[in-house]
């Protein structure tokens, strides 16, 4: 008597069973064939695909932020948006972004609705995002232009633009007056090195200025300097390196003079050695990206109250004082599931008053306000309603009205390159032996200039 | 009848021995089919990546929609890039900084552990494999701040003793040598681990009879344990040279592979790439890698077997 399940199996025989596997495997193989399957252009979200608002909105959105206290920050804007919006399931993510992002947009899988990304690295994967032109169309003019500028690719605007991360003067009081130097003089570059000079006149162990030991943030240093003056980076509108150009020659030659009159302190950024030549007065001049105000602010011990804030020295008389140094936006994959749920999230979150004030101003997470960014959007840059409150560790200064300031005044015109992270193995690795002491100006030059061309835009 | 009939027998069991010879047992099938799960998984998840990957080596593409077939331009890219062999160099450079001395101390150290009059031997065991289990990047992290040029307590300990300050992290010659000390400390437990289970497998007739021919205890170690470990000491020298032929966090954490990507290792170029979502040249990069480090493992299997 046959058992049942021998019953079943005799329905199919051996060799149907090899067939069938051969059928799987010729048929992964036959799909091999075809890759990389490369999708469409994504088509755009417009405006009528945008829901209505209220309650007639439903459905779950998946949003990834960066893991850190941004997600906690965006966590408290939800219950707002779930007011306007109570039908929809906000789910925010903390994701390892720039590792699981590019991923999950060239397979499709896995793929949130919408996340959080640096500008840098949203220009190489533009045609896996949707094109947000025609939704963003009603909020441009108040949207401050270089954000437009780094996120339009091939006329496509692909993120809605979040933070602004302008360049700022921070310096320690304490030591200027002590080596007799009147900040509000700290007007250009060149009086920066005066001041560098004096201090380390009266301490010769200071050396005021830090020279950035890591290649992306050294280069993302000398790209603000080039912003400053020029108002593109390393290319030009029309995509030709600038590294030969006056502008970055300048910029170069003031790094070189900095080294060799052994007034740079060679750390990385927030490293704990940096932190300590920052507490001892070593370091005292940091020309730098906004979000440095996070150490004065819970870094420092002996130096706490000491620093004060202010606009960057300018290169050229009259020239811009304030540049870019990082920014932030979100992105829209073009094969989310619901792209429109995202959309409206994050217009909620950065142009609506009620968004972007749940976002900026005090909660729990900080106590004083979000300052270590800018909003992109104009109309909460108001130097009189500010969003963050000033600062003992910054002597009271008006840091809300110094940043937007900034923030307004960064030269327009940047566009990132696709491959501009990679060029940090070219460029900010010269810029590296330049701080160092072991590569003339000429040579970052012409070295960086032969190795991006060959290493990057020939390949790209 | 009977007669006839055990006659009979030997035929058909031929005849039926013959018949299952040709189509085997009726239940025959039922093997492929418990089997064919593993096949399918191994087609999905091993066989049909490797074949992806393969055809991605030979194809320009960053994840878009546009994509180019340029036959063997990654693998030529690559082979005359500068920065390939110089991450290919900073590799070897870290193989012999670790393996070498990893190897020869393990077998030392386990040679120590196995004697059985050796105090706090237990404690020496947990010891050693403690940094094993501890989290690599958490390790890595600590040694930044150990090996900091200005405030670390290794420069520190040398300014006491009167020696200069070494640019552990910064300097193109230290960076490796502060890695490659990172993976010392952090995998010799590991090392010892093996050497110790290949020690403890050779049977004690083989040491009474090295101590009746006179052998001391050096000799018995060198004559007797170490060739009788090769195959443990291939199958470690194999596996440290795939891990460092890999190596990506060490060199990512503490270094960033600078300065001037001279502690890039083969592993942290390869992720520049995709990184980069410069994928055609990241696939062509690893089959490079598959290439050189089977050949450099078969050459070190040969090696340890021809010293039979």
């Amino acid at each position: 008597m046959a058992y049942p399940q021998d019953q079943l199996l005799s329905l199919t025989s051996r060799r149907d069973v090899l067939r069938g596997l051969g059928v799987l495997t010729a048929g992964s193989l036959l799909a091999a064939c075809g890759v990389p399957t490369g999708s469409d252009k994504p088509a755009a979200l417009g405006s009528s695909a945008a829901p209505s608002a209220g309650a007639d909105v439903r459905g779950q959105v998946t949003l990834w932020m960066r893991d850190d206290d941004l997600l906690k920050v965006f966590r408290t804007v939800v219950p707002a948006f779930n007011a306007r919006y109570p039908n929809v399931k906000v789910d925010l993510k903390g994701v390892d972004i720039n590792s699981k992002l590019p991923p999950a947009l060239i397979s499709g899988a896995g793929l949130p609705d919408g996340s959080f990304w640096e500008d840098d690295q949203i220009g190489q994967h533009g045609e896996h995002l949707y094109d947000l032109t025609a939704l963003m169309a009603k909020y441009r003019d108040d949207t401050i232009q270089f954000k437009l500028d780094v996120l339009t690719q091939g006329g496509r605007l692909v993120g809605v633009p979040w933070d602004t991360d302008p360049g700022l003067l921070y310096y320690n009081d304490a030591v200027l007056s002590g080596a007799g130097v009147d900040p509000a003089s700290l007007t250009d570059y060149d009086a920066l090195l005066d001041a560098a000079r004096a201090i380390k006149a009266k301490n010769p162990k200071a050396r005021p200025i830090p020279l950035e030991q890591d290649d992306t943030l050294g280069m993302m240093w000398y790209t603000m300097f080039l912003n400053q003056q020029q108002g593109h980076g390393l290319v030009d509108p029309s995509g030709n390196l600038t590294l030969d150009g006056e502008a970055s020659r300048r910029a170069l030659t003031w790094i070189k003079t900095v080294v060799d009159e052994g007034l740079g302190a060679r750390q990385k950024f927030a490293s704990t050695a940096q932190i300590t030549m920052l507490d001892e007065q070593i370091i005292s001049l940091v020309p730098w990206a906004i979000w440095f105000i996070f150490i004065p602010q819970s870094g420092l011990k002996k130096t706490t109250g000491q620093w004060r804030v202010a606009n960057l020295p300018a290169w050229t008389q009259g020239g811009a004082r304030s540049g870019l140094m990082g920014g932030s936006s979100f992105v829209i994959p073009a094969k989310a599931k619901n792209p429109e749920l995202a959309w409206l999230f994050y217009e909620f979150a950065v142009y609506d008053p009620e968004g972007y004030r749940k976002v900026f101003s005090k909660n729990s997470v900080y106590p004083t306000g979000l300052n270590t960014v800018v909003p992109s959007v104009k109309s909460a840059l108001d130097p009189a309603k500010p969003l963050v409150e000033r600062l003992p560790q910054l002597g009271g200064v008006d840091n809300w009205a110094i940043s937007t300031k900034a923030a307004l005044d960064i030269p327009a015109g940047y566009t990132a390159p696709t491959w501009y992270g990679q060029a940090a193995k070219y460029l900010g690795a010269n810029l590296q032996r330049l701080m160092d002491g072991k590569m003339s100006v000429d040579e970052v030059i012409s070295r960086s200039t032969a190795d991006i061309k060959k290493n990057l835009i020939d390949r790209n | 009848m009977s007669l006839l009939a055990n006659r009979a027998a030997p035929r058909q069991v031929a005849a039926l021995s013959k018949r299952r010879g040709r189509r085997g047992p009726r239940t025959g099938w039922r093997g492929p089919l418990l089997v064919a799960p593993f096949f399918v998984f191994f087609a999905a998840f091993g066989a049909y990546p490797l074949y992806y990957a393969l055809q991605l080596s030979f194809i320009d593409w960053h994840g878009g929609a546009t994509y180019r077939w340029v036959g063997l331009s990654n693998y030529t890219y690559l082979l005359t890039n500068p920065d390939f062999w110089g991450a290919l160099g900073n590799s070897a450079i870290i193989w012999l900084l670790i393996v070498p001395a990893q190897t020869i101390g393990a077998i030392v150290a386990a040679g120590a552990l196995s004697r059985a009059k050796l105090r706090f031997k237990r404690l020496l065991r947990t010891a050693v494999i403690i940094p094993y289990v501890t989290p690599l990047a958490a390790m890595a992290q600590a040694f930044v701040l150990i090996f900091d040029r200005d405030y670390g307590v290794v420069n520190h300990l040398l300014g006491m003793a009167g020696l200069p300050s070494v640019e552990w992290l910064t300097s193109t010659g230290w960076s490796k040598v502060t890695i490659a000390l990172l993976v010392l400390w952090k995998s010799s437990g590991f090392a010892l681990i093996i050497m110790l289970a290949a020690i403890q497998g050779i049977p004690g007739e083989v040491y009474e009879a090295a101590a009746l021919d006179g052998a001391g205890p050096v000799r018995t170690f060198w004559s007797v344990t170490v060739p009788l470990m090769r195959h443990a000491i291939a199958f470690f020298v194999v596996i440290s040279t795939l891990g460092i032929s890999q190596m990506f966090l060490e060199p990512y954490v503490l270094t960033g592979g600078g300065p001037y990507n001279s502690s890039t290792t083969t592993g942290l170029y390869l992720f520049q790439h995709i990184g980069a979502s410069d994928l055609g040249t990241g696939a062509a990069n690893t089959f490079l890698l598959v290439i050189m480090v089977l050949g450099l493992s078969l050459a070190a299997v040969r090696v340890f077997r021809e010293s039979k």
